[in-house]
């Protein structure tokens, strides 16, 4: 076999020079020692390199024959398969594989590789050394993650602000970290759940507080704190919902229950230009809270009732409830004498909460006290009471009781005229004399017993009676009464969250021998338990504890532009 | 004293901070907001404006240390204001948002804020520690002259390596071209050895030819040459082959400090590829914080 053997030799300035060689063999021998048939004078190559052999026209194997291996097209191989243009490159040498001319089986072309691509390649497959130099990216990195939050926290977001149907997609709405709800600083308050992510629903403009009129959407029947006519006052008119309903502080935060939402305007209301008022300057349960005042029982002179408020702390209060009943008779720990035996009274016999807790039932004469008060009038006819609580259906009954018993006859009374004492047959008649004399009789019976009733042993009991024959229904008058009630009216005080507690513990019942003892605790006994915001020691209560903001007597709040 | 940017002008940042936090913290342990402390009291405003202004300052460190005509105070004293102030904008964040925490734009930027500052500790304890140690293993000299060094020796273990036997020399061969310094970023953190990446794949070639050809060939160059040495005969070559074996020591030495001084380089450097990027995502999830609290009073 015959092989063309081309040196490129490099004269300087571009010139190039050839030289060429036969080689006859079936292997081309490449290597640095001087036998093979390419030597390369070069530290990088082994004394035996490599060898070519041709397999066939214009094919051939490149085998190396060190383990170090042998660059052919670019991939260190120790044996490939070539055909014609491929190089096989050792140290700085490339020989390229080239068609034979005439009169070869096979030619190689060996020449120097340039240095420029030597330090080329050099550079290509050198590793990095620097962080710089490998894949990562500090700018890239960079605006990625300015791109991504700048989409995810502001664009999104603004986009759903304009674009409401964005928020009503599923994908959206199945994301958080999608749309509006990745604004949300914190959880809604419960009663506000129901519209969920709907943030348009309070949040009108962008860059303005949440305004009134969202609120008042729902919330139509707001009442006023006071009425906004009377005073004008910014605070009232101008302070919006917001102020005090701060949502978004989760579930149960939609309600101000601070001592500053009050004593910002209380704690110096007096001195608040353009307003006169009577109520005390406040600031703190505790500090300086006044005295109670207390509704007590009055009624004017057309009998309506009309309380009349009095400051307690003073001189002890006289409670005009229109009824006597010494109360430590009543307890007597040892019981009463009642028709079944001895019978000890509690509190909740007679004072009993109404559901909810807010006032106590009134007292019931027939279920508490007519066990005991008995309401009879006639020895022989033990059973009959007369009803309470109504003068004339008194007297009605008490007519017609003795009307009938005289014209029955057969009541055993001394005092009564024969007719009424017989006792008649069916169907025998009276003489007009008789029956003059059983109406006269019956009158005059029921006018003493009434008399007996109202002045003696039943009604004066527990009640004043005054006999005043000019009166409207009179002459029997029976003071008015009332018992239970509301007591604070501009306060909250509810039974419902004392239920644990002893009565005895606010109420001197045991020792109060009249009805005039005003029974209602002063504001020492609920310092007793109860601190202002910051008292230490005492229950922390605040003003909204007690009292509301939204007045059930004030009109409709509304909010104008003083 | 050695100044440094911890100690810099006496402490001045560290003070600076120190008073910062306290203030905050009185302030916050004073304020008696309405309802659970939050970013909407006035003191949750004034201290998130307090905290956007140092976050903004914190970031225009990235523009002062690439203005080098600037007369705004030294890089040194702008580090030292970095590292303290940085520190104290965690409490400042916390005691911001009282605490409260979500899944939301807000609490993004908080945990954004933690693991930029976070990595920033990180290369405080970088450019403290690693400087030293890399003039420590540089020992005199520098990388380039460590790299030149070795080039220079891989040309001598050639000549020498001829001289003793062709096989040696295949051997020499592999090792040079095998020898590659540096790599990926987790060759460059963990100073994977090049050369011992080099020997690993030398064995395995060598496990593999064994079984393809039963040959010994191959293997460790140093097993390689030092089983050749027993069995060599002429003094010649011995003597050659000791010398083999002292430069390539040498290049192995020169090799593994030259990997190495690339671990400091790299661990000098990484910190930054999280601090930097994510510094700018604080700036953008920050942006948006405070846009979207006021978007929505």
């Amino acid at each position: 076999m015959k092989w063309l053997i081309r040196r490129v030799l490099k004269r300087g300035k571009g010139a190039i020079q050839y030289e060429e060689e036969i080689h006859f063999g079936e292997i081309l021998t490449i290597g640095r020692a001087a036998n093979q048939a390419i030597f390369l004078p070069d530290l990088r190559a082994a004394l035996e390199h490599a060898r070519v052999i041709s397999t066939g026209k214009g094919k051939y194997r490149v085998e190396s024959l060190i383990y170090a291996g042998v660059r052919v097209n670019d991939h260190i191989e120790q044996q490939a398969n070539v055909g014609s243009g491929s190089t096989i490159e050792i140290g700085s040498t490339r020989i390229t594989i080239i068609d034979p001319p005439k009169d070869f089986e096979a030619a190689v072309e060996v020449g120097p590789i340039d240095k420029d691509e030597l330090k080329a390649r050099a550079e290509a497959t050198k590793l990095a050394t620097t962080l710089g130099e490998t894949w990562l990216n500090k700018r890239r990195f960079s605006w990625g993650l300015l791109a991504l939050f700048a989409v995810l926290g502001l664009a999104l977001p603004i986009f759903a602000h304009y674009q409401p149907g964005f928020g009503d997609s599923k994908v959206v709405r199945s994301n958080q970290a999608l749309g509006q709800s990745i604004w949300e600083a914190g959880e809604i308050a419960s009663p506000h759940h129901f519209f969920g992510q709907d943030c348009l629903q309070c949040h009108g403009t962008p860059f303005e507080v949440v305004q009134d009129d969202k609120c008042l959407s729902c919330h139509s029947k707001t009442l006023a704190h006071a009425d906004q006519d009377q005073f004008q006052l910014w605070e009232l008119s101008e302070s919006r919902c917001a102020w005090c309903h701060r949502d978004h502080n989760g579930v149960e935060g939609l309600i101000r229950d601070d001592q500053m939402l009050c004593s910002d305007c209380h704690k110096d209301l007096s001195t608040h230009p353009g307003v006169t008022t009577q109520l005390t300057d406040v600031s703190d349960f505790l500090n300086d809270h006044p005295q109670f005042t207390v509704s007590l029982p009055r009624w004017d002179a057309q009998g309506n009732y009309a309380p009349v408020r009095e400051v307690m702390g003073g001189a002890p209060l006289v409670e005009n409830s229109g009824l006597k009943f010494p109360h430590d008779v009543h307890l007597d720990p040892e019981g009463l004498s009642a028709p079944d035996g001895r019978r000890v009274l509690e509190c909740d016999s007679c004072h009993q909460e109404e559901i909810g807790g807010a006032t106590m039932k009134p007292v019931n004469f027939e279920t508490m006290c007519q066990d005991c008060h008995r309401l009879d009038f006639d020895i022989q006819a033990p059973d009959r009471q007369v009803p309470h609580g109504n003068v004339a259906e008194v007297l009605y009954s008490l007519d017609e009781f003795y009307a009938k018993r005289a014209i029955e006859g057969g009541y055993n009374d001394v005092t009564a005229p024969v007719t009424v004492r017989t006792r008649r047959r069916p169907g025998q008649e009276m003489t007009r004399e008789e029956r003059e004399q059983a109406v006269a009789w019956s009158r005059q019976k029921a006018r003493q017993v009434t008399e007996a009733l109202f002045l003696g042993r039943a009604c004066t009991v527990c009640h004043t009676v005054t006999v005043e024959p000019e009166a409207e229904n009179g002459p029997w008058v029976v003071a008015p009464v009332r018992v239970a009630g509301i007591w604070f009216e501009k306060a909250r005080f509810t039974h419902a969250k004392h239920t644990t507690m002893d009565c005895a513990s606010c109420h001197n019942a045991v020792g109060s021998k009249s009805s005039a003892d005003l029974l209602i605790p002063d504001i020492t006994n609920c310092r007793s338990c109860h601190g202002g915001e910051h008292a230490q020691g005492l229950l922390s209560s605040t003003c909204i504890a007690c009292h509301g903001f939204h007045q059930f007597d004030q009109p409709l709040r509304k909010r104008t532009e003083l | 004293m050695h100044q440094t940017i911890l100690n810099h002008a006496g402490y001045r940042y560290f003070w600076f901070a120190i008073l910062l936090s306290i203030a905050s913290l009185v302030a916050y342990i004073w304020h008696d907001p309405v309802g659970a402390p939050n970013g909407g009291s006035w003191l949750g405003y004034t201290l998130g404006t307090i905290g956007a202004l140092l976050i903004i300052w914190l970031l225009l460190f990235g523009i002062r240390k690439r203005s080098y005509k600037t007369n705004m105070g030294s890089v040194r004293g702008w580090l030292s204001g970095h590292i303290y102030l940085g520190t104290a904008l965690i409490l400042i964040s916390l005691l911001h948002c009282g605490f409260q925490f979500g899944w939301n734009i807000h609490t993004t930027a908080f945990v954004l804020m933690l693991l930029v500052i976070f990595s920033g500790f990180f290369g405080v304890f970088a450019y403290l520690r690693y400087p030293h140690l890399m003039t420590q293993n540089q020992q005199d000299s520098t990388r380039a002259q460590m790299l030149q060094e070795i080039a220079e020796i891989d040309q001598a273990a050639l000549q020498l390596a001829d001289t003793v036997d062709k096989s040696i020399h295949d051997t020499v061969l592999q090792s040079i071209q095998r020898t590659r310094l540096g790599g990926g970023v987790w060759n460059q953190l963990t100073s994977r050895d090049a050369s011992d990446e080099a020997i690993a794949s030398l064995r395995r070639s060598a496990n593999d030819s064994r079984k393809k050809k039963s040959s010994t060939e191959g293997g460790q160059t140093m097993v390689m040459m030092v089983d050749y040495l027993a069995s060599s005969a002429t003094d010649k070559s011995n003597e050659n082959l000791r010398r083999l074996i002292d430069i390539l020591t040498r290049k192995r030495t020169l090799a593994s400090r030259v990997a190495r001084d690339i671990q400091l380089q790299a661990l000098m450097e990484i910190w930054l590829y999280v601090h930097v990027p994510l510094s700018l995502g604080l700036l953008a999830a920050l942006t948006a914080h405070v846009i979207s609290v006021f978007f929505y009073w």
